[in-house]
């Protein structure tokens, strides 16, 4: 089953990344990233810009508008994402705990809806 | 890859022969696979452009030790660079003999090509591997199709894919296995892990979309090819003989399982019409054939009953108190909650829903979760009449699934509900 595990971060995160402990939590990831890649679950990822670079588009009453930033300020915002392929639900949750950044703000590990389904 | 069908159904047939050659000659069944994926490519390049040698195999088993010497000239010249102690001595001292030395001698010598087949194919499905690494493997090692089909084939980028397979080879070399045919029970039990394998692979191509069919649909194909490789080795086993009729019979309804805007249809809507008569034939017969061994297997009883539904003109005409029967001794023979749901559908066009809905709720917990079970109970609520809490089980089965055809069908038919 594939899995998208979504990381969010809160205004801190990034902080404590450029900080002392950086370091550290940086090595936490290479060696995560290492694991799976290696186990051939990785499938990609990416991390998104700070959320102040956001475009919001809505229709409001039948007229698109695009506005700067997210619609609300947020405790959490998604910082970015790992797609995984594991055997179980909770080995894709083990992934997502080993990911430093799971001791200040949450992640969520979502499986993927696929395109194939046998006739039922 | 520009490659017409025809090299590339030689250079299929062709990979464990040339593969279990090189490894019987020179063991690293690791280091052989690499270089035989690469004589491969090169076949699958040149011989388009340039037409097929005289001798495909020995052109492929020379391609493939010339790679296999090539690497391992490299492994010591970079374990020479390595070692400064080894440094005064000359490379040329270490370098072991080119693997393409001999090949003629060792094309003439040795069991015969189709039973390293059946060797390799036993090796692949390692028990120490994950079953998706024992499928990857065998794909490539005994299908001969390059990381990048199989990469395709299961929607992941080639080189995650190429991680999978190397690190199912490390774990084979690290269990220290060696490549030779397995005996007695140890070979009973890898065969039945071979065609679980086999029968996973053709289960990935069968519930591709339409869609996604170009790249993923090819596996039923290849899983058909390789099943009828072990029956012409194992002509006397009833179980490989009923995983094939299993996979015809299947694979014979393909074309009327999708409408034109690719939803699902359903076994009893489908226009019998466009089933595969030749498929429908041979696995009639195969299974036919495969009742009459014993012991009796899943692969078997299964067919048998894909055999009933392909013998019914039409959906009405189905002998449900056949299958039924079936089903009571698949569930013997290898109970599993899959069977039971099956069995409660098979149930209730005997006995009636409420029949088939009391068997399905002996299977709360064991497949508490599965949306199956929620679908089954949907379309049994449906058929006793209770619209309102079918239409509720519809919606929760339609919530449970990770398919997009199933969700879709699901929704469309609590939709129909109101």
């Amino acid at each position: 089953m594939k899995y998208m595990i979504l990381i969010y971060d809160n205004a801190q995160t990034r902080e404590r990344f450029f900080s002392e402990e950086g370091a550290e939590l940086m090595a936490e990831v290479e060696a995560i990233m290492k694991e799976i890649t290696e186990s051939g679950e990785l499938i990609g990822g990416e991390a998104l810009a700070d959320p102040s670079n956001t475009k919001t588009i809505r229709l409001a009453g039948g007229v698109p508008a695009i506005t700067d930033g997210p619609y609300a300020e947020a405790k959490e915002h998604l910082g970015g994402y790992l797609m995984v392929e594991c055997e179980t639900p909770e080995r894709a949750a083990e992934i997502a705990l080993r990911w430093p950044s799971s001791r200040f703000s949450p992640l969520e590990v979502r499986p993927l809806m696929s395109p194939d389904g046998a006739e039922m | 890859v520009s490659t017409d069908a025809g090299v590339e159904d030689r250079l299929r047939a062709l990979t464990p022969q040339v593969l279990g050659a090189l490894v019987r000659r020179h063991g690293q069944f690791d280091a052989c696979e690499d270089a035989v994926q690469e004589a491969l490519i090169a076949a699958a390049e040149q011989w388009p452009a340039e037409g097929v040698p005289d001798n495909p195999r020995a052109w492929l088993l020379t391609v493939a030790g010339r790679r296999l010497t090539d690497a391992w000239r490299s492994d010591s010249a970079r374990r020479a660079r390595e070692d400064s102690a080894l440094a005064a001595e000359p490379a040329d001292a270490r370098v072991a003999p080119g693997a393409d030395v001999g090949l003629e001698a060792l094309d003439a010598d040795g069991p015969g090509d189709e039973d390293d087949t059946l060797t390799l194919l036993l090796h692949c499905c390692h028990p120490e591997l994950s079953a998706p690494s024992q499928i990857a493997l065998t794909l490539r090692a005994v299908g001969g199709l390059t990381t990048a089909e199989i990469a395709g084939a299961f929607l992941v980028p080639e080189a995650t894919m190429a991680q999978r397979i190397s690190r199912a080879k490390a774990r084979i070399r690290a269990t220290g296995t060696v490549f030779t045919m397995r005996q007695g029970a140890e070979r009973e039990e890898r065969l039945r892990t071979v065609l679980h394998v086999l029968y996973l692979v053709f289960n990935e191509g069968y519930t591709a979309s339409s869609g996604a069919e170009l790249a993923r649909g090819e596996l039923t194909a290849e899983a058909i090819r390789l099943t009828r490789a072990v029956r012409r080795l194992l002509p006397d086993d009833g179980e490989v003989e009923g995983l094939l009729a299993l996979m015809l019979l299947t694979d014979a309804r393909r074309a009327a399982r999708t409408a034109a805007d690719g939803s699902l249809v359903p076994l009893a809507e489908q226009d019998r019409g466009r089933w595969n008569a030749g498929e429908i034939a041979e696995g009639i017969a195969l299974v036919t054939d495969a009742l009459a061994r014993a012991p009796l297997g899943p692969y078997q009883l299964q067919a048998a009953i894909g055999a009933v539904h392909a013998e019914a003109v039409e959906a009405g005409a189905t002998d449900w108190p056949q299958i039924v029967a079936l089903y009571r001794v698949l569930e013997r023979i290898a109970p599993n909650p899959m069977v039971t749901l099956n069995h409660a559908v098979a149930v209730a066009m005997v006995d009636g829903p409420q029949a088939g809905l009391a068997l399905l709720a002996t299977l709360d917990g064991a497949l508490a979760e599965s949306h199956r079970l929620v679908a089954v109970r949907a379309h049994l609520l449906e058929l006793a009449g209770d619209t309102s809490a079918a239409r509720d089980a519809y919606h929760e089965a339609a919530r449970q699934t990770t398919s997009l055809p199933e969700q879709r069908h699901l929704e469309g038919r609590a939709a129909k509900l109101v």
